[in-house]
């Protein structure tokens, strides 16, 4: 089973793809935040910082059902979060609206950056910014794991699914729903064992050591600065 | 090859081993293998095969002795030791546990502080070894076919260039071609060769002595067609004799 979660798209060639990793890393933050600061009724701001991420969505020649639809994937959760809208009185509905414009903005960032940038070079980057070691590699197994345990899960449904017959209640659903976590916890639980062993085999000592990856260019300076006036511009105008 | 002009490649003596539940998984070991041999480690499930390959690099410790390429796996230096024992894995996710394949192939030279200038030869020259091309550098283990993880597995401990390997179920879960392809890679490799396996079509091709274990004890070791012809043994131990053998015989 092949799976392409995250980084569906970063092997294609778009200038953005060219930048190093921490350039992006900076620049996009720094856009994320840029979002974050904007307050209730700054709808212009919005405008200007969602045509801003536009261009860099065109630039980096990412199908854009494929932006629209992650954004969307998660939308729902921020819709979930929106349910307290009615009870915060009269400012509740433009608080619900700067949520979900914020939120909005910075799905469609973070779909950019982990979508121009293949996620061994993001963590890469996020290592050369001072990231913790520990953090950058349970980052790292994270992403190679999630896959292995992915087809795992699918392994388990459908095997489940060959030996059900007819609608079980929920109760029964629900007691092989928690029956099937507990043995995917139980198999991860094996595999970093076994994963940690293999580790061993191969002179690990609790280091994580890296090859010197690429270096900045021209390029990334002026990536740096263009994001920094437009995002400078655009708060103090 | 470090550590060659060395007789015995492996010498154990005396060995047991219990996991924490009290499990007994090796009795009283005494298996020695010379350098440059090629041994299989034969027996049934949860016999003690995958356990014992864990002892050779001091991942497992039982109470005995273990000497790797004349080193005390207790006493010596372990990165030395790992650096000498090459083990793969049964199960190639266990094994290729980076984003990419070449960071996965440059795992164990990286560890044993190969120089970064040789670092990329190592690894082009392991995945020419295991037969793939250098495009796959660049790739995701999750994106591999089966087959291709297990070439890349034992690519991962060619690039640190062991004075023996050891591997563990090299053909499980391939198809009759990758198995093929697999086999005559492995018949190439110059290292000493213990092989923990079911497949004993494999074991006849590669290894000239087969130990036969059962309830973590070695019951029977010898010549590879003497044992495997031996249909009383093969059968006592849960093991059958090779097709092969048997439409010799025939």
């Amino acid at each position: 089973m092949k799976h392409s979660f995250i980084d569906r798209y970063a092997h294609l060639d778009s200038p953005l793809h060219m930048l190093e990793a921490r350039t992006k890393i900076i620049g996009f933050m720094a856009l994320v935040i840029a979002v974050l600061t904007v307050r209730a009724g700054g709808v212009g701001h919005f405008f200007i910082l969602f045509f801003l991420i536009s261009i860099l969505a065109g630039i980096s020649q990412i199908p854009m059902p494929y932006v629209v639809g992650r954004t969307l994937l998660l939308l729902p959760f921020v819709l979930l979060a929106g349910l307290a809208a009615p009870w915060k009185g009269s400012a509740g509905w433009s608080w619900f609206l700067l949520l979900v414009m914020r939120s909005v903005l910075c799905l469609l960032v973070l779909v950019i950056l982990t979508n121009t940038t293949r996620f061994v070079e993001l963590l890469r980057g996020l290592r050369k910014l001072g990231c913790p070691k520990l953090v950058v590699a349970n980052l790292s197994f994270l992403y190679r794991y999630l896959f292995v345990l992915a087809d795992e899960a699918m392994r388990m449904k459908q095997a489940r699914d060959c030996r059900r017959v007819g609608r079980a209640g929920i109760f029964a659903e629900l007691r092989t729903l928690g029956s099937m976590l507990g043995t995917l916890m139980v198999r991860s639980f094996e595999h970093a064992d076994q994963m940690y062993r293999a580790m061993l085999s191969r002179g690990f000592s609790g280091e994580f050591m890296v090859i010197a990856p690429r270096k900045c260019s021209w390029r990334d300076l002026v990536f740096i600065a263009v994001v920094a006036v437009i995002i400078a511009a655009t708060l103090y105008l | 090859m470090p550590g060659s002009l060395v007789e015995y490649a492996v010498r154990i003596t005396r060995l047991s081993y219990s996991y924490p539940d009290g499990n007994q998984a090796l009795e009283s070991i005494d298996l020695d293998i010379r350098a440059g041999e090629r041994v299989a480690l034969v027996g049934p499930s949860g016999a003690g095969k995958s356990t014992l390959l864990l002892q050779l690099n001091g991942i497992l410790r039982g109470s005995g002795l273990v000497r790797v390429m004349g080193q005390s796996v207790g006493d010596g230096d372990l990165k030395l030791i790992r650096r000498q024992v090459g083990l793969v894995f049964q199960d190639p996710n266990d094994q290729l546990f980076c984003p990419t394949v070449f960071e996965d192939v440059a795992f164990g030279p990286l560890n044993l502080d190969v120089p970064r200038q040789e670092i990329q030869k190592r690894v082009e020259q392991a995945l020419i070894d295991v037969k793939l091309d250098y495009s796959y550098a660049s790739r995701s283990a999750h994106h591999l076919s089966h087959g291709e993880r297990k070439r890349v597995a034992l690519a991962t401990v060619l690039a640190m260039e062991p004075a023996i390997l050891a591997l563990d179920e090299p053909t499980s879960n391939l198809d009759p071609s990758n198995r093929r392809h697999l086999i005559e890679l492995v018949a190439c490799l110059p290292a000493t060769l213990i092989l923990a396996t079911h497949d004993l079509e494999m074991v006849l091709a590669l290894c000239s002595r087969t130990v036969v274990m059962n309830h973590g004890k070695i019951q029977a070791e010898g010549e590879t067609r003497a044992l495997l012809e031996n249909a009383g043994l093969m059968e006592k131990h849960g093991l059958e004799v090779p097709l092969s053998l048997r439409n010799r015989s025939a």
